[in-house]
């Protein structure tokens, strides 16, 4: 899990493109899901009773090309997706995100962990090996880790490891991991590759970029289901079954990853049948995709959740006054916003609501105990009058003589949040609160604002590749930037607090416990309006099955490969 | 001749340094360079020190500007940032496959637009120069990547003719019929663009030669229709075209990124778009370079070219050149 919580910067990116080279039909713009059926679509027709065939090439696509398949160097979600073909994991997820150790897993058995909840036990499989033949060895383990954690390697990878106090090997097949501190999380690091010891051991660290392990076929050795044929660049990778693979055969012969510089063209090559799969769809041709005959479309929602976060720090308005500082005035907000509109008639009925940063339906979902935010206008009034807010002689509130009126920003090209912005813009303005709205390149917001929390309020999501609740580093304020992603300068010291509490124990349980306060606390103070869960609609090709157990599942980290080892194609 | 060859390279060297040093400069001010890829959270700030300097990021931009000067003239573009992949190794190919997709197209819309144009000239108003205008009204107006998706909506997806994109099928790489097949869609959408413009030039400066005096008396003279066009008027006629031949030379390796985008064309139109996007900084930086050398050679050779179709322009002799 390299990724932890990153701004959709690609997304982001993507949006742009898709809005300024397919005109047209503002595809990319609304990447969105149903959460009506949580776990697959009604119109899922893949899911097969029949016996599985061995054969046949999978062509699945993508959008942009990988940057290296060697585990250490990946942070990018094409290289991540790719590395799911040729490299296993140590331990892999259940659909629910718990770590599990898969037939497929480089792991015999599932995590043990002391009774300190500071050392982590790893078994691995006696019979895994390298495709070089060399078995799979804590020494691959250790020194993974250990590459990771080296600064002169420049891993992005870096910080899931910092945790780490010491390295044993036990012997060839068991690794104890001891962290400083008890550290929840961190199982989730293992969810991560392997590199091969006996081949990268005497390449420097920081040498090992140019290194050509993970970026030739020839000489990456791997250790996963398929091995690495081909690369031709920004054309397509290749992957094909390997006789030697020590664990049991995929049924699917080869893949194919195949690369579209265009979506639309991406959705056309499914239609024709040139690709078997595709990771989004864009909304406005989601029905045009169902409408051919054996395609199906999986509508469940994405890791990701968009919100508007306040700033809190006065140097960031003018006349360094804070609108947001009370609480009910940011109540307030939340209770001004349409969002059920929003779902309804920008996202096209494909979100879910959402009062807190942790994903409807995971174990940490606080439900019901957090405080819910329903659209009403003159509630909103009654909380801003409460908070001493006056109407002024333009309609707009004041306080203390400063007008109620803030800059949103968002990201220029970005048609779903220039909608949402729209509407955030008209809601707030029927309470008397002035919104400007204000669409900033990605990259230059990134530098300039979100990096640096310089901002009066942004639109904005969090994608959550890692299925842990915690989200100190977002919320804390032992992270105000440039050092962490508070980048709204939030402080509440009994969250601060509680963050640590949910981190500090592994009994999921007792975390559970905790999460639900953080749930109650964060969804009445409110750092951000948390506005909802969305995703992205899967489109699969009619030869693609799988059994039920084996389904895609969108909530995951590269979900859409869900148990692919067990899928089959038909002719 | 040799002295004028000596002072248009030296010129044109002058330039591509120009435009070397603005670019660099251009791309650098940008914000959201490729150190923001160190931006992923937990990294700490040595460590993404470490890794600048690995980059030779933290230099001072002009020590920067020289090395790569400096590699350049040892034939080196570069490395990306991000998986330290050469640059040649991945812009090469590209430009091959641009020449062949725009050279194609090029060509034939010249075959087609010249003669075309000169025989609407003949025949100004008539059915054939209303047919070409309105071909030209819809080759000026219709966004070319649109033009494309129709292209590809009907005779890939419908009648399933045609492939959809890319420029091979996989597995049959360096079979000359399957690139055909593929080139079908997109060389229509290019072709149609260029031939657009290039019949409209040759049509009217083929009137305005023929509005010339010299053609006046060579038809008063009694010469005949034919020998007028194509011995008096034709070569003259041609001047113009080729001005404009050597101004588009540069599209010929730039390509046309949306046509290659749509049609998923390899080439560096497309590469460049999508550079931009991963912020590889040496990667466009070499694009952009071979892009000024060729536009720089293609003003070299409309010069020569001149001098060949109009024995007017004196090479070399007080600056009279064009």
């Amino acid at each position: 899990m390299v990724k932890t919580k990153k701004w959709i910067a690609l997304l982001a990116t993507l949006t742009l493109f898709g809005a300024l080279f397919v005109g047209c039909s503002n595809t990319k713009s609304n990447e969105s899901s149903n959460t009506k059926n949580p776990t697959g679509s009604a119109v899922d027709t893949k899911k097969s009773t029949d016996k599985p065939v061995d054969g046949g090439t999978l062509t699945v696509s993508s959008f942009s090309d990988i940057v290296s398949l060697n585990p250490i160097f990946v942070a990018d979600s094409a290289s991540g997706d790719v590395s799911r073909f040729v490299m296993a994991s140590l331990y892999d997820l259940d659909r629910k995100g718990n770590l599990t150790a898969e037939p497929w897993s480089l792991a015999a058995a599932p995590l043990e962990v002391s009774e300190d909840g500071k050392t982590y036990t790893v078994k691995l499989k006696k019979e895994a090996k390298w495709s070089d033949g060399q078995p799979v060895t804590a020494d691959d383990v250790i020194f993974t880790i250990d590459t990771f954690r080296n600064p002169k390697v420049g891993s992005p990878g870096i910080g899931q490891f910092d945790k780490v106090d010491k390295l044993e090997k036990v012997d060839d097949q068991t690794v104890k991991i001891t962290l400083k501190q008890v550290f929840a999380p961190f199982q989730y690091s293992l969810f991560n590759q392997l590199i091969p010891y006996h081949v990268l051991k005497d390449v420097k660290p920081e040498q090992l970029k140019d290194n050509p392990y993970g970026k030739d076929p020839a000489k990456t050795v791997t250790n996963g289901s398929w091995k690495w044929s081909e690369w031709k660049r920004g054309q397509y990778l290749a992957f094909e079954k390997d006789p030697s693979y020590w664990g049991q055969q995929p049924h699917i012969d080869k893949v194919v990853y195949k690369i579209y510089a265009d979506q639309n063209t991406e959705v056309q090559a499914l239609m024709k049948g040139d690709t078997d799969l595709i990771q989004a769809i864009p909304v406005t041709q989601v029905e045009a995709v169902k409408k051919k005959d054996g395609l199906t479309v999986l509508l469940a929602p994405g890791p990701l959740y968009e919100y508007v976060a306040f700033n809190f720090k006065p140097e960031n308005f003018p006349d360094n006054y804070v609108p947001f500082t009370g609480v009910k005035t940011r109540q307030a907000i939340a209770t001004a916003l349409n969002r059920e509109g929003m779902i309804k008639n920008i996202l096209k009925g494909t979100g879910t609501k959402l009062n807190a940063p942790f994903l409807p339906g995971t174990w940490a979902d606080p439900g019901s105990a957090v405080t819910e935010y329903n659209y009403d206008p003159e509630a909103a009034k009654k909380l801003l009058a409460e908070d001493g807010w006056v109407a002024g002689s333009d309609g707009i509130l004041t306080k203390d003589g400063h007008r109620f009126s803030f800059e949103l920003q968002y990201n220029a090209g970005n048609s779903r949040r220039q909608q949402v912005a729209a509407v955030i813009q008209q809601n707030l303005k029927e309470v008397g609160i002035e919104v400007k709205p204000k669409a900033i390149d990605f990259s230059s917001w990134a530098e300039n604002n979100l990096t640096p929390g310089k901002f009066p309020a942004v639109l904005l999501s969090w994608s959550l590749n890692n299925p842990d609740p915690d989200g100190e580093q977002t919320y804390s304020s032992k992270y105000f930037p440039p050092n962490g992603q508070n980048m709204g300068w939030y402080k509440n010291e009994k969250l601060d607090k509680l963050w640590v509490d949910g981190y500090s124990t592994v009994d999921q349980n007792e975390r559970k416990k905790i999460y639900e306060e953080v749930g109650k606390e964060i969804s009445t103070d409110l750092p951000y309006v948390f506005l909802y869960q969305y995703g992205l609609p899967q489109g699969l090709g009619s030869r693609v099955k799988y059994a039920e157990a084996d389904a895609p599942e969108a909530s995951l980290p590269y979900g859409y490969y869900f148990h692919i080892q067990n899928w089959w194609l038909t002719q | 001749m040799t002295e004028y060859f000596i002072r248009r390279i030296l010129q044109s060297l002058l330039v591509l340094v120009l435009v070397s040093i603005v670019t660099f400069g251009l791309i650098h001010a940008a914000p959201g360079g490729p150190t923001q890829i160190f931006l992923s959270p937990g990294l700490s700030q040595e460590a993404a020190k470490v890794q600048a300097h690995n980059l030779g990021l933290d230099q001072p931009i002009h020590i920067q500007y020289f090395k790569w000067v400096g590699g350049l003239l040892k034939g080196d573009l570069g490395y990306t940032f991000k998986n330290h992949v050469p640059v040649g190794e991945i812009l090469w190919p590209t430009v091959g496959n641009t020449i062949i997709l725009m050279g194609t197209a090029w060509i034939l819309s010249l075959l087609i637009a010249v003669p075309w144009g000169i025989y609407n000239s003949t025949k100004p108003y008539g059915f054939s120069d209303q047919t070409s205008s309105f071909i030209a009204y819809i080759g000026f107006a219709m966004p070319t990547f649109w033009f494309g998706i129709l292209l590809q909506e009907l005779f890939a997806l419908k009648l399933d003719w045609l492939p959809l994109s890319d420029m091979w099928t996989m597995g049959q790489e360096g079979n000359l019929s399957n690139l055909f097949m593929h080139m079908i869609l997109p060389i229509t959408v290019l072709t149609l663009g260029f031939l657009a413009a290039y019949s409209k030039y040759s049509r009217s400066s083929m009137l305005e030669v023929l509005e010339q005096d010299y053609i006046r008396t060579a038809r008063a003279k009694g010469v005949k229709e034919r020998k007028v066009i194509f011995r008096h008027a034709l070569r003259n006629s041609l001047i113009p075209i080729i001005t404009i031949l050597g101004l588009d030379l540069p599209i010929l390796v730039g390509g046309a990124a949306l046509t290659e985008r749509v049609f998923n064309w390899p080439g560096m139109g497309r590469l460049f778009i999508e550079m931009a996007v991963a912020r590889e900084y040496s990667v466009l930086m070499a694009i952009a370079l071979i892009t000024a050398v060729v536009v720089v050679i293609g003003n070299l050779i409309a010069d020569i070219l001149y001098a060949i179709v109009d024995p007017r322009v004196q090479l070399g002799k007080g600056g009279k050149s064009a």
